[in-house]
C-alpha cells in the first residue's frame, strides 16, 4: 500500500526578511529612547520613571529599549475571546483571522432611499443585525455613529444595542473614562461579575494615541482603566505618511510603531499580563483632497511589514480590510475590499475590522457587511490551498477516465467536488440567458435584497429579559447623570 | 421501512448498488413493476430534479442518483410490460457536425436518462445523416443536437432540412449550446431550444406533452 506524506499547499506571504524586521524594530527602540513620546497623563508619567523611564521635558518621555522588550515579554501571545455564553470564539494570536465591523461612521447610505444621510440609532441595529447574520463576521462594532444619540451617550447606546441583537464579541469605542466605565459596568451585569467578565471577556476596547508620538489624557486614561480591569484592549495608531509621520514607509513605520508599543508599555507596567491587541494604521494623506486613503497600495505594504514586525514579536495583531474610498458602493468599492481583504488574510493578522467601511471612515452601506462576508468567504477558501498527494493527484481517475472521457460521471468527482470547489452564494455564475431571465440582477441589487430579507427574517439570540433590564437601568441611570 | 422507499432513498442518495438491491429485492418478494417504477424510481428523480432547480444539489449529485435509478431501471426493464415500454420516450443525442465539444452534451445526455428517457448517444461530430438514420432505427421521439462552434451550428439546419425533405414530421429537433438562441432556433425551424441542461429537460418534456 502506498502511504503519502501529507502535503498540503498553503499560500503564505511575507514582505519582510528577519534582518529587515530586526532592522525596523532596532529604529523603532531608537525613537522611544532618544526622541520618547509625550505622554499627557501624571500617573502614568509617575509610572514609566518608576521603571526608569526619563522624563525630559513638556510631558516627553523617553523610554529605554528593556521597558520595551519586557512589555512585549509579559504580554499574552494568545487572546481568547468569547460570547457573552462564554463560547471561546476567536483565538488571537498566531496567523489565525477574524472579520469584523468598524465602529463611529457618521453617515449612511439607507437603504431604502439610497440617500447618503445621518447615522442614527436605528442603524446599529440594523448593521449588528446584520452582522449577526454573516457567518464570516466574527466581531461586531458599532458601525455607525449615532446623531440621534448625545455625545457622552452615544457609545454606551451603541454598546447597548449591540447586545441586544447579537452574542457575537463586540469591538467599541469609547469617550473618555467615564463612558467607558458604564460601558464596562453593563458587561460585568451581563457576566455576573467581573472577576467572571476578565476570565470570558466578550468585548475589546478601541482606543488610539495620536500621531506623532503623542498618548492624549482620554487615550492614556481609557488604556489604564482597561488593563487594570482587564478589558482586552486594541490601542493602535493611525498615522498619515507625510502629515503626522514621516513620508516614507519605513519612517511612518517606525514612527507608528513606536507609538503602538509605547502605549503597551504603559499598559503591561500598570498590569502585567493583562490582555491587549496592537499593530498600526499608517497610510497615506492625499496630497491633493487632503483626505486619508483607507486604501492606498501604500497603506497595505506597512500593513505587511507590521504584521510581520509583530508576529515576531508574537502579540495578537490588529487588521484593517474591507473598507473603500469611495462615497457610495461601486465598482471601486468592490475592488477595495477584494484587494485588501486577500491582503489581510495573507498578512495573518488577527482582528480584521473596517468590513463594510465606504468614504473613507465616513459612510455606512449595511448591504455592504454581506458584501464584505461574501468575500471573506472567497479569500478564506483561496486561504486553505489544496492537497497534493494519490487521491487528490488523481492519477487512476486519470487512467480511469483516459483521453476524451468524461470526468463529469466519476465518483471521484462527486466525492471531491463539495470540499475542492467554493461556490458563491451572491456572485453571479448565470450564463447569459439565464441571468436576463432571473431579472438581470447585479450583485448590487442582490446585496439590497439579502439585507432587507434579513432584516425580516433573522432572529438573533436574544438577550436575557433580566439582563436587559439590568442594561436598562445602567442607561437610564447614564442618561440622568450626564442631563445634570 | 418498506422496500420501496428504501430504492426511493438510494436512488435520491445517488447509492448505485442499494438501488440495484433494493429492486432487486423489491422483485423477487413480488411488488409490482410499476410500483417499482412509478413510486420509487421516477418518483426520486422528480424530487432530485426538483432539488437541483432550487439550487439545493449540484450536478454530480444529480449524475449519480440518475446512475442508480439506471441500475434499478436496467433490472426493471426484463419484467416490462408494452404499457411500461411506451412510457419511456427515446431520444438520439450528439454534437453537431465538425464540433467535438461534448462537455455540454454529455451533461444532457445525463440529465435526460436522469429525468427516466431512454437515451442514445451518437457522440461527437455527428452527421446529419447519422441523426437521421438513428432516429429512424429506433423510432426515437427526439433529435438534440449540440454545437459550442459558430461554424458547426449550421448544420443543426441541415437536420431540420432533411427531415422535411424525407417527410419525417414525427421527430422534433432540439437544439443547444454556447453560441445558440431562441431566435436561431425559430430560424432554422428547430423545435425547442435549452439554454441549459436543466432546460433541456424542461423542453424535452414541453415536446412530449408530459
Amino acid at each position: 500500500m502506498e502511504t503519502d506524506i501529507f502535503n498540503h499547499c498553503l499560500p503564505r506571504f511575507r514582505l519582510l526578511d528577519d534582518s529587515q524586521i530586526r532592522r525596523i524594530h532596532h529604529s523603532v527602540l531608537r525613537v522611544l529612547d532618544e526622541v520618547g513620546v509625550r505622554i499627557h497623563h501624571n500617573e502614568a508619567l509617575d509610572l514609566l520613571a518608576s521603571h526608569g523611564a526619563r522624563i525630559i521635558s513638556d510631558n516627553v518621555v523617553q523610554i529605554p529599549s528593556f521597558l520595551v522588550e519586557d512589555a512585549i515579554a509579559s504580554t499574552p501571545a494568545n487572546l481568547v475571546i468569547y460570547n457573552r455564553d462564554r463560547d471561546p470564539v476567536m483565538e488571537l494570536g498566531g496567523g489565525r483571522i477574524y472579520f469584523g465591523t468598524g465602529t463611529d461612521l457618521p453617515k449612511t447610505v439607507d437603504l431604502k432611499t439610497r440617500e447618503i444621510r445621518d447615522t442614527m440609532a436605528e442603524d446599529i441595529v440594523v448593521s449588528t443585525i446584520i452582522s449577526d447574520a454573516m457567518p464570516n463576521i466574527d466581531f461586531i462594532g458599532s458601525y455607525g455613529l449615532p446623531k440621534d444619540v448625545r455625545p457622552g451617550l452615544h457609545y454606551i447606546r451603541c454598546f447597548q444595542l449591540e447586545t441586544e441583537n447579537s452574542n457575537k464579541p463586540i469591538f467599541f469605542t469609547a469617550e473618555s473614562k467615564e463612558d467607558l466605565a458604564v460601558i464596562w459596568e453593563m458587561a460585568v451585569s451581563i457576566a455576573g461579575n467581573s472577576e467572571a467578565l476578565a476570565r470570558h471577556p466578550f468585548l475589546i476596547n478601541y482606543s488610539e494615541p495620536t500621531s506623532p508620538l503623542t498618548h492624549s489624557t482620554e487615550a492614556i486614561a481609557k488604556l489604564i482603566f482597561c488593563a487594570k480591569n482587564q478589558i482586552p484592549v486594541n490601542y493602535t495608531p493611525a498615522l498619515l505618511a507625510g502629515s503626522t509621520g514621516p513620508v516614507t514607509l519605513a519612517g511612518a513605520l517606525v514612527v507608528a510603531v513606536a507609538e503602538a508599543l509605547s502605549g503597551l508599555v504603559v499598559h503591561q507596567l500598570t498590569n502585567k499580563g493583562a490582555p491587549i491587541i496592537t499593530g498600526v494604521a499608517a497610510t497615506t494623506l492625499d496630497m491633493l483632497e487632503a483626505t486619508v486613503s483607507y486604501t492606498s497600495p501604500e497603506y497595505r505594504l506597512t500593513h505587511s511589514a507590521y504584521a510581520d514586525l509583530f508576529h515576531y514579536y508574537d502579540l495578537p495583531i490588529w487588521g484593517t480590510a474591507g473598507c473603500s474610498d469611495s462615497q457610495f458602493p461601486d465598482l471601486q468599492t468592490g475592488a477595495e475590499y477584494a484587494f485588501t481583504l486577500l491582503n489581510a488574510a495573507l498578512d495573518g493578522t488577527n482582528l480584521i475590522h473596517d468590513c463594510g467601511y465606504l468614504g473613507q471612515g465616513f459612510v455606512a452601506s449595511p448591504e455592504l457587511i454581506i458584501f464584505a462576508n461574501e468575500i471573506i468567504d472567497m479569500v478564506k477558501r483561496y486561504m486553505q490551498g489544496f492537497v497534493i498527494d494519490t487521491d487528490h493527484l488523481a492519477f487512476e481517475v486519470v487512467k480511469r477516465v483516459g483521453p476524451g472521457g468524461n470526468f463529469l460521471e466519476d465518483e471521484h468527482t462527486r466525492d471531491f467536488f463539495m470540499e475542492e470547489h467554493w461556490r458563491p452564494t451572491l456572485f453571479n455564475r448565470k450564463n447569459l440567458p439565464n441571468w436576463i431571465r432571473s431579472g438581470k440582477k447585479t450583485v448590487n441589487d442582490k446585496l439590497i435584497d439579502k439585507a432587507r430579507e434579513i432584516l425580516k427574517s433573522h432572529q438573533p439570540e436574544p438577550l436575557p429579559h433580566e439582563l436587559k433590564k439590568d442594561l436598562d437601568k445602567i442607561w437610564d441611570d447614564a442618561k440622568k447623570k450626564k442631563r445634570r | 421501512m418498506g422496500i420501496v422507499k428504501e430504492i426511493y432513498n438510494s436512488v435520491i442518495a445517488g447509492k448505485v448498488e442499494d438501488a440495484a438491491g433494493g429492486v432487486e429485492q423489491g422483485l423477487s418478494s413480488g411488488i409490482e413493476v410499476d410500483e417499482i417504477l412509478n413510486n420509487a424510481l421516477i418518483s426520486a428523480m422528480d424530487l432530485v430534479g426538483q432539488r437541483f432547480a432550487e439550487g439545493e444539489i449540484f450536478i454530480p449529485h444529480v449524475i449519480w442518483s440518475a446512475k442508480a435509478m439506471q441500475a434499478g431501471m436496467d433490472l426493471l426493464k426484463p419484467h416490462f410490460s408494452a404499457n411500461n415500454k411506451s412510457k419511456s420516450a427515446k431520444i438520439i443525442i450528439g454534437t453537431a457536425q465538425g464540433d467535438i465539444h461534448d462537455i455540454g452534451k454529455n451533461l444532457v445526455a445525463m440529465m435526460l436518462e436522469g429525468a427516466g428517457f431512454e437515451v442514445f448517444d451518437l457522440g461527437v461530430d455527428v452527421t446529419p445523416e447519422r441523426f437521421v438514420e438513428k432516429a429512424v432505427e429506433e423510432n426515437a421521439n427526439i433529435i438534440a443536437i449540440s454545437a459550442l462552434l459558430t461554424t458547426t451550428m449550421m448544420s443543426m439546419a441541415d437536420v431540420v432540412a432533411m427531415l422535411k425533405e424525407k417527410a419525417l414530421f414525427s421527430f422534433k429537433v432540439l437544439i443547444g449550446g454556447a453560441p445558440l438562441s431562441e431566435e436561431f432556433c425559430e430560424e432554422i425551424g428547430a423545435d425547442a431550444y435549452g439554454v441549459d441542461a436543466r432546460e433541456a429537460v424542461t423542453k424535452v418534456r414541453e415536446l412530449l406533452d408530459l
